[in-house]
């Protein structure tokens, strides 16, 4: 295993509340949230294996030397979780399996062969496109799905992620020109700059 | 290709704004070094910013000094040569080989004449670097070919006529990279910006010459700049997400600020129409 302090990239005399900066900075940028439906979402998810890791391993190795370490917050779990999601039919399930699993051009063709196009038909057309970085083609296909099925919140949270952007910045002076939600801006007034205080 | 790709410089440390000049030098130097004393004319930031990207992550770098091509009096801090900086001058001369040849078929017998007599002057240097690259050639070529076919029948798909130029330059990451699946997605999203950067840039002057374009094609003769800036905006969200899980070691600081700053500031200049006034402007003189 790669050295824990490496990881989190503080040195091992950091005090602990620096050591929980770097790691909520960390975790703020690989949080699955950043990569819903992205082709590198395994990447981002290894990273945040590696990074609750280190992140455990240091609080343990401090609370055993009886240092002053606090009872460790716990680090941010349950990041594998699958966000459970039914498909009304089994082509629809299947097809989602590939998207899943990357194949997006069987996908593609297994969906082509739908003779009826009902909103979850347009859902599954965005969410290959969005994959392929047709980001165009999965707006217009994910406001097809929304027109057809207004009551599913499946769809409706996929156009609205192509509407707003809210993605990761890096702290500092990146984030002057971006705007302020309310997420991001507890995240940021609460503990991510270097001061402590407002970045934005 | 278009010089769209570029740091803020206002935000650059010093150190980071000597290693982006270093290895803007150093590309020129390696330009002339491969391709003789015409290829530099070729140097642009974009293919400073790819030898940066696809440059081995290093905690450190140091640079030399070299004879500048411009000013042969005087020496300049520049990067050394490597693997990347070949790379990327490789890349350049056969992409402006073909957008040259694009260009010669474009216009008319005498309009042609200055990219013709171009073309066949730098001839020489892109069957070298054809040959030494022979994938990106291929990977050029296919899909110049493809953007033409789909300019041709008037394409109305955004993302159809931006996949071609997307996939060109997802092709200009070498394979063997253990980085390849972030460099491929970052790239991809950067061509993709790049080309629709471009056809926003020449909306006006397409619609009075007649000409295609792609972003008239998708929103109507006046285009659609909310539209277009949240598929931009959501294309340098991707670039920033894939560049997050790489490592870029000591280049991170530069092409962070690449990707976050001066990316979105070129953009918001190619939107309000102040872009034509930036693009002359030198990086490296201190006038705003």
């Amino acid at each position: 295993m790669k050295d824990p302090y490496s990881v989190l990239g503080v040195s091992p005399s950091a005090s602990d509340e620096e050591v929980k900066k770097a790691y909520r900075e960390l975790a703020r940028k690989y949080h699955p949230d950043n990569y819903q439906n992205n082709p590198l979402a395994d990447l981002a998810e290894e990273k945040m294996k590696e990074i609750n890791e280190a992140y455990d391993a240091v609080t343990k190795q401090r609370a055993g030397s009886g240092g002053y370490s606090q009872q460790p917050s716990g680090s941010y779990g349950g990041y594998s979780q699958q966000r459970s999601s039914s498909s009304s039919s089994p082509t629809y399930a299947r097809v989602r399996n590939l998207i899943n699993a990357g194949d997006l051009g069987t996908a593609e063709r297994l969906l082509y062969e739908v003779g009826q196009k009902d909103g979850e038909w347009y859902f599954l057309s965005g969410s290959i496109a969005y994959r392929k970085g047709w980001l165009d083609e999965a707006m217009q296909n994910y406001t097809m799905a929304v027109r057809m099925e207004p009551n599913n919140m499946e769809y409706r949270q996929a156009l609205a992620m192509m509407q707003q952007r809210g993605g990761y910045r890096p702290a500092g002076s990146y984030d002057s020109s971006a705007q302020c939600d309310p997420c991001s801006a507890y995240l940021c007034c609460s503990c991510l700059t270097p001061w402590g205080g407002m970045c934005c | 290709m278009f010089g769209y790709v570029r740091p803020l410089r206002q935000e650059l440390k010093c150190r980071d704004f000597d290693l982006y000049r270093a290895t803007y030098c150093g590309l020129c130097r390696c330009l002339r070094r491969r391709y003789g004393a015409l290829a530099p004319m070729f140097l642009n930031f974009d293919f400073t910013f790819l030898a940066l990207l696809l440059w081995q992550p290093e905690p450190d770098f140091s640079l030399c000094r070299g004879r500048c091509h411009a000013n042969p009096l005087v020496k300049k801090p520049m990067c050394p040569d490597s693997p990347a900086l070949e790379l990327a001058a490789d890349e350049s001369i056969i992409l402006a080989w073909w957008k040259l040849k694009d260009s010669v078929q474009d216009e008319s017998l005498l309009e042609g004449m200055p990219a013709r007599s171009l073309s066949a002057l730098l001839y020489p240097a892109y069957r070298k670097a054809a040959g030494l690259r022979p994938e990106f050639d291929r990977a050029v070529r296919s899909s110049l070919e493809e953007l033409a076919a789909l300019e041709e029948e008037q394409c109305p798909s955004l993302d159809r006529t931006a996949d071609t130029f997307a996939r060109l330059l997802r092709a200009a990451a070498p394979e063997e990279d253990p980085r390849s699946r972030v460099l491929a997605q970052l790239l991809y999203h950067l061509g993709r910006w790049i080309y629709l950067i471009d056809a926003r840039d020449d909306l006006a002057e397409d619609r009075e010459a007649g000409r295609y374009n792609p972003v008239a094609a998708r929103y109507g003769p006046e285009g659609d700049d909310e539209a277009l800036k949240l598929t931009l905006d959501h294309s340098l969200e991707l670039m920033g997400a894939a560049f997050q899980l790489g490592d870029f070691g000591c280049r991170a600081p530069v092409l962070e600020n690449i990707l976050y700053l001066g990316l979105p500031l070129v953009q918001r200049a190619v939107f309000d129409g102040s872009w034509s006034q930036i693009k002359k402007q030198k990086i490296w003189s201190n006038r705003r």
